[in-house]
């Protein structure tokens, strides 16, 4: 039988091709070749002004804008020098609060969790289960109502700036968030319960888990780097520890650990890395659904968001209760000339920014790695070891195993019903 | 009464920023329609799910985006809910829903959606990261602005009747 090869199609981020090759009934080739958006933007965002970047990053993803903002704005506050104030640092934790219940809501109960319901959609699970749905809308609607009310809108906030916020949301806005909240801090409760009862198909990985961590809380504003070998460093120092480089069948770079390794950015990372910081309500719903850690099963990636549904809502409850507007919006920024790194944790995982500003303010370089893309090495490889018990299957249930274990990464291409086209080379 | 006028798109994509470039078009041009208090203009970008809060609770819904069919750029066709599953989108955004399914997905969940929902759809030529239009868009933004005005014109007249 001869090769068979689709190329990925330039339909954006909306798809991958998947090529496997078997010689003598074993896995002899595993190639995934994703598309990869940010790369454009990288080369975009020079000789555009500082302050231009937090919107135009926030482009790269429609549901993941505050990730971008956050990487960004701290990348940029390095290079310059700023010192933000403690009011903007909560608020900019309660933006990432409401973007990870909008994105974790999406993902479980429209995404990856129609996959383990044996649905082809959310469609599909809104004839059968339409309570279900609604509740996961309902949650994703709390998360967008308090993105709108910090940032001004709830599809690419326009609040954020370096140094800050444009303004302090009013007030009133903010409070009138917090019933929503207290609705939803009980829903992801149910979520838990809801994603403790899937079943999930039978796979582990020794991985390496990457992710952010910080002594006073579960880290996902900011952090040191913290790897499951027991590495942690600085994020001035990430590119030194984690390598991108080209592969030649991918669009994409790929990532590796300066041993060559592949390692695993995202939910699953958090929660085996950072269990110890969550806060009591999450951590109770974590003794209470038998959670076994560390989680090494990447289907088990939607246990681990809802866990965090529940941590990110009782955070924001706080952060919200607390909010006291004083005072200017944003630190003073003297522009001059200057290097900066910043990561945040996306919903997604770890997402890393540097950028080199000149002495007019104007980026001379940008430096943008996804977690989608630090986890495509890891998504191949999990493929590789995935794909033998899969393979012997009816072609398009074949395809379908592949999809789900690609789509419990979350990656920026599952939204995508058929997004892979799946290539079986039968040597 | 309200009617939405909601643009969809993404503006570094290229001709995916079509819908909202016709709708600043719009804005610009028909002053009078556009700051009618009946009608709320929203610049949605990529709305995804969301498309359902913007909708959830007005009367008369204007959807504009780029669409990518086998009709030449710079065509504007004028859409109903059930023509828009023939249209497949010029960019199939990363996490998002498509405006179809979402709306499928708000009609079966019984969401209060308007009756009224008429889509204008640009077609656009280049998809690829990028932050200019296609000169076949730009000088079809005034046919696509007169479009949502006409469109707008008529519910409007059919409220005040």
């Amino acid at each position: 039988m001869k090769n068979i090869e689709v190329p990925a199609l330039a339909r954006v981020e909306g798809e991958g091709a998947l090529y496997i090759r078997l010689k003598d009934g074993s896995i002899a080739e595993v190639e995934l070749n994703i598309y990869e958006p940010p790369r454009f933007f990288e080369g975009f965002l020079q000789d555009r002004y500082f302050q231009e970047v937090p919107d135009i990053t926030a482009r790269i993803c429609g549901i993941c804008p505050v990730a971008y903002q956050m990487s960004s704005v701290q990348a940029l506050e390095s290079a310059l020098g700023v010192q933000i104030s403690a009011q903007t640092r909560a608020l900019r934790r309660l933006l990432y609060c409401a973007e990870y219940i909008e994105s974790h809501a999406l993902h479980i109960y429209l995404l990856q969790g129609p996959d383990l319901l044996g649905h082809e959609s959310a469609l599909t699970l809104a004839e059968v289960a339409p309570d279900v749905v609604k509740n996961a809308l309902r949650l994703k609607k709390v998360g967008n109502d308090l993105l709108k009310a910090i940032g001004g809108r709830s599809v690419h906030p326009v609040n954020t700036c370096v140094g800050g916020f444009y303004r302090w949301p009013d007030l009133k806005n903010i409070q009138d968030q917090i019933p929503g909240l207290e609705w939803a801090l009980q829903a992801s409760l149910d979520t838990v319960r809801f994603a403790s009862g899937l079943k999930y198909p039978d796979f582990e990985m020794d991985y390496e888990f990457v992710a952010l961590t910080r002594p006073d809380e579960y880290a996902i504003y900011d952090g040191d780097i913290l790897s499951s070998t027991g590495n942690r460093i600085t994020t001035n120092e990430f590119e030194n520890s984690y390598i991108e480089t080209h592969v030649r069948h991918s669009n994409a770079l790929h990532s590796h650990t300066s041993a060559n390794e592949t390692y695993f950015v995202g939910p699953l990372a958090r929660l085996n890395l950072n269990y110890e910081m969550l806060r009591p309500v999450a951590r109770k719903a974590v003794e209470e659904s038998g959670l076994q850690l560390p989680l090494k099963n990447p289907f088990k990636n939607l246990l681990a968001r809802a866990i965090e549904l529940v941590e990110v809502c009782d955070a924001a409850i706080e952060l919200a209760k607390s909010y006291s507007p004083e005072g200017p919006s944003f630190a003073p920024i003297t522009v001059k000339e200057g290097q900066g790194a910043g990561a945040s944790e996306a919903p997604r995982g770890l997402l890393y920014h540097r950028y080199i500003v000149d002495e007019q303010g104007m980026i001379r370089f940008a430096k943008i790695t996804p977690p989608t893309a630090q986890n495509f090495a890891q998504m191949e490889a999990d493929l590789w070891k995935y794909a033998p018990s899969v393979i012997n299957l009816p072609h398009e249930e074949a395809t379908l195993a592949c999809e789900h274990l690609v789509r419990s990464y979350d990656p920026c291409i599952s939204c995508a019903t058929h997004f892979l086209k799946l290539n079986i080379d039968r040597d | 009464m309200r009617l939405t006028i909601i643009s969809i798109g993404q503006t570094l994509r290229n001709d995916d920023g079509a819908g909202l470039a016709a709708v600043h078009y719009w804005v610009n041009a028909f002053p009078g329609t556009s700051h009618n208090p009946s009608i709320t203009i929203e610049e949605a970008e990529l709305p995804g799910i969301n498309l359902l809060n913007l909708l959830e609770g007005c009367d008369a819904s204007i959807l504009v985006d780029a669409v990518q069919s086998n009709s030449p750029p710079g065509t504007i066709h004028q859409l109903t809910e059930p023509d828009l599953l023939g249209f497949p989108k010029g960019t199939q955004t990363a996490h998002g829903w498509g405006v179809a399914e979402t709306l499928q997905l708000g009609r079966k969940l019984g969401y209060q959606l308007p009756e009224f929902i008429r889509i204008i759809g640009i077609e656009g030529e280049n998809f690829l990261p990028g932050d200019s239009l296609s000169l076949s868009i730009q000088s079809h933004l005034d046919e696509a602005a007169q479009v949502i005005e006409d469109s707008a014109t008529i519910i409007l007249k059919q409220w005040s009747a």
